[in-house]
């Protein structure tokens, strides 16, 4: 469509849509072209139809899709009409700020209108971004009863701009159960064909493409695209004869295009693609094949039985968690499980969180762990990706609450061989529970390659006949229900002594009845050196490559330096990060915890700080320097949650990038500086919302609150924040800073205090609590 | 495409050194974050090329609906026939990982977000040149700097419509929000005017900043090279 118009003089930057309106009879034009041309499936003009792009165009939603659909029924020919609904045009969270649930609700707008005024399938295309792509997709399947196809666009490298490859953009879909996928836009069909390719190994559903006329160039200016009606037509039914059933073009093609592809494949019945059954989860650059190889999934997400991770969801630190999250992948997980689940907080909006968070930074599929459907379901949603839901069992109640949600967000089931008796003592009688599961599961239309068994493992102190039943049913469920296993290894040991000697002797007896992914500790290095070495004996790891290179360097690594003990302080000013850790627990074992604050972490810090203001460092140097303290304070820390102490704390202070506003690194230095002279910092993150600073301001009693801004246009959010924070009366001093600002400018917009960098913020916060 | 390079004295300037000794550990750093960064990357540029039409107050781009605002971006291209508008973006994956940096380690953080403002500078200059070969070639017009939104009174206002008009989000991934961030971050946008090749036109430094009389960098006696 953008093609047609543009060679019928729409301007560059021009809302093409507004030709709906103003130009009916061209846009009716090009659909009854395309339909002499042969084509069975037109696009209606709303491309761009949403409420960000229409802003300034004085035309709602409706109006340009009503208008647009309606022209479409009058063009004559025998057609289907398909809603045409392109990307936002802005990048959600967490790469961008647009919000999911935002996005639903702009898309929710054009797929009302596009029924209303009667469409017959809903068509998204051209999408880069998984996340967006998701929901469109449950805009269109939650507002509509049509058909709905989703096409993304991708790179030569076979990726989407954000990262998405075809196996992981076909896991996703056909989870959310879209009636076709595929690609367009992107490239020509010759350079598309190796991602058709790749969908097609693994989609299951009809796959769809519509590429463009090969590759842009420039030529006097104006871009023309390389390839002949010919040529085009020719790749195109290559992709058809592998299996691609829905074919059209994207970019620089137009009518003559679509007749000659029609003329060549006329007469050509379809290719139906065979059901896969790949056990597939995934985040949105990720995806992991579970009975391809053991796969790890990590345990310690989860406050069972913690102290500190119970401390750290009550108070809100996110960082904590994601730590932990961190660890557990470089330690080699494949898969996390994420269970926030605690009687004190709010448990539906700790996952939800915590779940953004991970995925903001680390691309491991998750695994949603909740006893709770309300949070399993509100996690399944904001999920980017396909997940597994941890979990359902043999009792009906349960079933009949988890796989509806299941089904519609295509997820996952983890099933445990329990119902209302309790666990089975035999393995034949927990195969029993697994059959009903997986059969359950087919009644809500939930394929049995999305349910993963878990046999349940008993600790051998107190059921030790039942650990060779537990290991019996995991061959059982593999061999006679073909689904994959999982099993969480580590209980077997619990109450005996040597309990990893334990772990790893079961987990080689349950890798070798055929457990697809147990769930661990990853950080356990001898665990893991039980998978890496079974992989080398069942032949998984070809000739022992990961194996070899895991272990060729083992004896270097143990040569740990000496420690120089009782130097923090140089140590600090040095900036050795490793070595805080270990010194400051030497040191706690001989002073309290103020005392190192006050003798050791404070003078080294400003030293450092004065250094930096005479320009004899630098800035990397100086964070350096703080994240050594950060080191040495989180043991000081770790030692007072465990002695129930009240943790040290100089003063309360709020921080925030402000609402529009994505630039967090020159807040994350402040934090880390102000932390480390002792305050206690309430970080907000960014794109923080008015109200949120002034609720948490107000509600925890907060005396200095910090704003930070980058831009220029955001400057404004700032001084909005100041405003309200002062009209409704909170008694705090606020502090400013951020590239675009100064003294001046910090005045004019009511801050109390500007902070040229984090060491003036220092000087500032000490003057406001009173700290000499 | 290029291999992208990153030059190590920009990535200290933008870090704000100045003088002193950086440190072994640091120095190591700076020079793993630079292969990072070009291993991150996934650069990619378009641009437009269009005739300008100059009036009193503004500049309208013709066959398009981009209307240039401002007295700087007036005088800017003051001798322009036409003008090339620029988006350059090293992709989505720079952001990510210094997302995840700042939550492990904020040193490495700082120098990674340090080297990809130097790597989309290069990028910038690597397009600059390809505009200023077609410039010459095509039109025998030599080029102006880039003049970017939110230099001097071109206001941030325009960003939406310039990758709007360019139809960034498609062929190169680039968005902006509606605080006029780019999305990915480290992308630029500007416009390159076209000109008699012998004119001459340099940058003129912290002179069209508007905080050039705070700016940290510049009391450094560094400039921070928008």
């Amino acid at each position: 469509m953008g093609t047609m118009l543009q060679q019928r003089g729409l301007k560059t930057g021009e809302v093409p849509e507004t030709y709906n309106i103003i130009h009916p009879e061209i846009i009716k034009e090009i659909h009854e072209e395309y339909i002499e041309a042969g084509a069975n499936i037109i696009t209606t003009n709303t491309f761009g139809a949403n409420e960000l792009k229409l802003k300034n165009t004085g035309y709602s939603v409706e109006e340009i899709i009503i208008s647009a659909v309606n022209i479409a029924k009058e063009a004559k020919g025998e057609k289907y009409i398909a809603l045409d609904i392109g990307p936002i045009g802005q990048m959600l969270e967490p790469i961008g700020t647009l919000s999911f649930e935002r996005a639903y609700e702009i898309i929710k707008k054009q797929v009302i209108a596009g029924v209303k005024a009667g469409c017959d399938l809903i068509l998204i295309e051209t999408i880069s971004d998984l996340y967006e792509a998701k929901a469109a997709v449950l805009a269109a399947k939650e507002n509509s009863n049509l058909p709905v196809f989703c096409t993304m666009t991708f790179e030569e490298n076979g990726r989407t701009f954000t990262g998405t490859d075809p196996i992981t953009m076909v896991t996703l879909l056909e989870g959310l159960g879209v009636d076709a996928l595929g690609v367009n836009c992107s490239l020509g069909p010759g350079e598309l064909l190796p991602i058709v390719e790749e969908i097609l190994k693994y989609s299951s559903i009809p796959v769809m493409v519509q590429p463009n006329a090969g590759l842009p160039k420039i030529i006097n200016g104006e871009t023309v695209y390389d390839i002949s009606e010919e040529e085009f037509s020719k790749h195109v039914q290559i992709m058809a004869e592998k299996g691609a059933c829905i074919l059209g073009g994207c970019c620089g093609t137009n009518e003559k295009f679509i007749k000659k592809l029609v003329s060549e494949i006329k007469g050509k019945s379809p290719k139906v693609l065979e059901n896969k059954g790949y056990t597939t989860v995934c985040s949105p650059s990720k995806t992991v094949i579970l009975g391809n190889g053991v796969k790890v999934i990590g345990e310690r997400i989860n406050p069972t039985g913690k102290k500190k991770f119970k401390d750290a969801l009550k108070n809100n630190n996110i960082d904590y968690i994601l730590t932990e999250a961190i660890n557990q992948m470089e330690a080699g997980a494949d898969i996390l499980d994420v269970n926030v689940g605690l009687p004190e907080i709010n448990e539906t909006e700790m996952m939800v969180r915590v779940i953004n968070e991970i995925q903001s930074i680390i691309n491991l599929p998750l695994q949603i762990d909740s006893s709770s459907s309300e949070v399993i379901e509100a996690a399944a949603r904001i999920y980017n990706g396909k997940p597994i839901i941890n979990s359902v069992n043999g009792k009906d109640q349960i079933m009949r609450e988890v796989f509806p949600i299941a089904k519609k967000y295509g997820a996952c089931v983890v099933g445990l061989t329990l119902d209302d008796n309790g666990i089975p003592s035999k393995a034949e009688d927990r195969f029993k529970i697994a059959e009903k599961i997986v059969n359950t599961a087919k009644e809500y239309g939930i394929k049995k390659e999305d349910i993963l068994i878990d046999c349940l493992v008993l600790t051998a102190s107190a059921q030790q006949e039942e650990v060779m039943e537990t290991l019996k049913a995991v061959r059982l469920v593999k061999e006679k229900l073909g689904v994959k296993t999982l099993l969480g290894v580590s209980n077997v040991s619990f109450g005996l002594p040597n309990r990893e000697l334990l772990n790893q002797t079961f987990l080689s007896m349950a890798l070798v009845q055929g457990l697809d992914a147990p769930i661990l500790n990853p950080n356990n290095k001898t665990i893991m050196d039980v998978i890496k070495s079974f992989k080398v004996l069942a032949n998984l790891d070809k000739e022992a490559k990961e194996y070899i290179e895991a272990n060729s360097n083992v004896e270097v690594k143990q040569d740990v330096q000496p420690i120089n003990k009782g130097n923090l302080k140089d140590i600090i000013i040095k900036g050795i990060k490793e070595e805080a850790s270990q010194i400051t627990k030497e040191l706690l074992k001989t002073n309290d915890s103020l005392t190192i604050v006050d003798n050791y972490l404070i003078p080294a810090l400003d030293i450092v700080g004065a250094k930096f203001e005479r320009g004899e460092i630098f800035l990397p140097q100086l964070i350096q320097s703080a994240e050594t303290v950060k080191n040495s304070f989180a043991v000081i820390k770790e030692k007072e949650v465990l002695e129930n102490k009240k943790g040290i704390s100089k003063g309360k202070i709020i921080l925030a990038t402000v609402k529009g506003d994505i630039h967090d690194i020159g807040k994350n230095i402040v934090k880390v500086i102000l932390e480390n002279y002792g305050f206690e910092i309430i970080d907000l993150g960014k794109d923080v919302p008015i109200e949120k600073v002034v609720k948490i301001a107000k509600e925890e009693d907060v005396k200095l609150v910090g704003l930070s801004a980058l831009m220029t246009t955001t400057v404004k959010s700032m001084e909005e924040t100041i405003k309200a924070l002062k009209e409704n009366n909170v008694q705090c001093k606020i502090i400013v800073g951020g590239a675009v600002l100064n003294p001046e400018y910090a005045e004019m917009i009511n801050a109390d205090y500007y902070a040229k960098d984090a060491q003036e913020a220092v000087q500032i916060a000490k003057k406001i609590f009173n700290i000499v | 495409m290029i291999n992208l390079e990153i030059n190590r004295n920009e990535v200290l300037r933008y870090l704000g050194y100045k003088k002193g000794d950086i440190g072994e550990s640091i120095s190591q750093l700076i020079d793993e974050c630079i292969e990072e960064i070009k291993k991150y990357s996934n650069y990619k540029y378009t641009y437009i090329v269009l005739k300008i039409k100059q009036s009193e107050d503004n500049i309208e781009l013709l066959k398009s609906n981009l209307i240039l605002e401002g007295s700087d971006i007036l005088h800017h291209l003051k001798d322009s026939t036409m003008c090339a508008v620029l988006a350059v973006t090293l992709g989505s994956l720079v952001d990510t990982k210094i997302k995840f940096f700042e939550k492990t380690n904020l040193t490495k953080a700082l120098i990674l977000d340090a080297c990809a403002s130097t790597a989309i500078e290069w990028v910038c200059d690597e397009a600059s040149h390809k505009i200023k070969e077609e410039a010459l070639s095509d039109h025998d017009l030599g080029i102006t700097y880039r003049y970017s939104p939110g230099y001097g009174d071109f206001s941030m206002d325009i960003q939406p419509e310039i990758i709007n008009a360019l139809e960034a989000q498609k062929k190169i991934g680039l968005t902006v929000t509606e605080t006029n961030i780019l999305i990915p971050r480290k992308s630029v946008t500007a416009i390159i005017g076209f000109q008699d090749k012998n004119i001459i036109s340099i940058h003129p430094g912290c002179k069209t900043c508007n905080n050039a009389k705070w700016c940290q960098l510049k009391k450094g006696g560094n400039y921070c090279g928008n």
